[in-house]
């Protein structure tokens, strides 16, 4: 009989540094990864055989180069699952995975999970955010790491954080710099959050690099800006943009947009350390401190699991060390670019995937119930489970979108062709 | 050599390793189109959360465009419109 694995899903910096970590201490790793390659968001590799490879600082150049020949070192006792969609935990217990390159569904019971699946982006509704040609500024990011190319014609991102800026100087040295950003918040009213960010070498070495691209690239980076609305204009998009109290026309073809991020805890299991089957969270899936933190997290989780199936490792003061100060650039970052919330007006569409409205959700009650919000309003019912639709509702009634507790499984859609085809591997 | 899938019966060009939101999205398709009143479709989070690029596939199940690597000849199209020829 196979010993059971630890499960760890998501192969992004925390999912890679926990699977290298449990590795390395001589316990099979069961790693399983939505895309066709290792590397998550922030690391997000060219596609095979693509040649044109997108800037990124050499910090996440090397970080990544020293997880990958980790998980190459103890490549024998790590099975990695690509292509392969993580759909939670049945009743039973048993982990359910959606293959969707052989169009099955498989069920493993591990020794422990380690669920890494990264943060989603926060947006800020505004009329039109839910057209073609908008897209997230994550989304698009991923998209030039795999292509190496940026999108076609005119670009405008707006939002607000750092990653507005990084993807302005990633777009610029690919070939097609933005034609402005549009940052909501108001950073050099916040002197002395700024001064403290000043203190952070290795954050702030990276946003010289990307200010002196966008200044190359004579790109404006307009402070206290925000998207009011975006409609259909051709074959792009007519986009209005407020700068204290003027208002101005934009005509673009893609709008990018971003608002911060958050762990993606939607159908996620609830962290259990101390369970028959502990189950622990790590990196931006857990707390959104960033890529390097990740790396920390990963494997400060790893060493918890370690510890729990009596491997007697101790996590090392250090990591906690560096997660505080990640934690505290973070909250730092956050008072900089603090800017107060738009109330989006009544046809602003909410639910993208039950199209339902801000103008919807204000003719229910003020205290409606978790189950009233669901079943009489529709928001976060649809395919996204409130993925998008559950922050901005938490922003708009001050409560968040209540969630299935437990979670259940799938928390993706998944065939029902794919579930007829189950395997149970019954062996472990 | 150039590799060929099919969105709404038309070719679109893709490279080897790439995803079908990277080549519908070169090829200039932004409007993943969806015949009902919820809006239509397009690739917004490119990582499989929104849901929002789920097109359909010929004799196949639903796939996130954004997820999934093309490959040659698929027969792709918005959500019903495939979907219900093999319901």
């Amino acid at each position: 009989m196979r010993e059971a694995p630890i499960l760890v899903v998501g192969a992004g910096p925390a999912g890679a540094s926990a699977a290298a970590t449990i590795a390395e201490a001589g316990l099979p790793v069961l790693l399983i990864e939505q895309r066709d390659q290792l590397g998550g968001a922030i690391h997000r590799q060219p596609a095979a055989g693509n040649e044109e490879h997108v800037w990124r600082p050499a910090r996440h150049r090397r970080n990544w180069a020293a997880l990958t020949a980790r998980l190459q070192a103890s490549a024998e006792r790590i099975e990695i699952r690509t292509e392969t969609i993580f759909l939670g935990v049945d009743s039973e217990g048993r982990f359910l995975f959606d293959d969707r390159h052989e169009a099955c569904v498989f069920a493993r019971r591990p020794r422990a999970a380690i669920i890494a699946v990264g943060a989603i982006e926060t947006i800020r509704p505004f009329p039109g955010w839910e057209l073609p040609g908008v897209m997230t500024a994550g989304g698009a990011q991923v998209l030039l790491k795999e292509t190496g190319r940026p999108p076609e014609g005119p670009i405008l991102l707006a939002g607000g954080g750092p990653l507005l800026p990084a993807l302005a100087a990633q777009l610029a040295k690919a070939g097609n710099p933005p034609v402005a950003v549009l940052e909501r918040g108001r950073p050099w009213n916040a002197p002395a959050a700024l001064a403290r960010l000043a203190l952070s070498w290795a954050p702030m070495s990276e946003a010289a690099a990307y200010a002196a691209a966008l200044a190359a690239s004579r790109v404006p980076y307009r402070c206290g800006a925000v998207v009011t609305q975006a409609e259909p204009d051709g074959d792009g998009l007519k986009v209005s943009i407020r700068v204290g109290e003027t208002q101005e026309p934009l005509l673009v073809r893609h709008l990018l947009i971003h608002d911060g991020i958050a762990p993606n805890r939607t159908g996620i299991p609830l962290p259990d350390p101390d369970g028959a089957v502990p189950i622990l969270l790590a990196g931006d899936g857990r707390e959104a401190l960033g890529a390097d933190a990740a790396i920390l997290d990963g494997r400060r989780a790893a060493m918890q699991v370690l510890a729990r199936l009596g491997h007697a490792e101790r996590g090392a003061p250090s990591d906690e060390r560096g997660l505080q100060r990640a934690r505290d650039f973070q909250a730092t970052l956050a008072r900089a670019l603090q800017a107060e919330p738009i109330v989006p007006p009544p046809e602003t569409l909410i639910c993208r995937c039950e199209g339902r409205s801000h103008a919807d959700l204000a003719a229910l009650a003020p205290d409606a119930s978790a189950r009233e919000i669901r079943l009489m309003g529709r928001f976060g019912l649809g395919a996204c489970q409130g993925r998008f639709c559950g922050p901005m509702i938490a922003a708009l009634r001050g409560q968040p979108l209540p969630t299935a507790s437990p979670p259940r499984w799938p928390l993706r859609p998944v065939s029902v062709a794919a579930l007829a085809r189950l395997t149970i591997d019954e062996t472990e | 050599m150039t590799s060929h899938f099919f969105w709404n019966g038309g070719p679109v060009a893709f490279r080897s390793g790439e995803t079908i939101a990277a080549a519908l999205l070169r090829a200039g398709i932004t409007d993943l189109g969806r015949p009902s009143a919820t809006p239509g479709g397009r690739v917004f989070c490119g990582i499989g959360a929104c849901q929002g690029c789920v097109i359909a596939v010929a004799g196949a199940a639903p796939v996130e465009a954004c997820l999934t690597p093309a490959r040659e000849g698929l027969r792709l199209g918005p959500l019903p419109a495939i979907g219900a020829e093999h319901a």
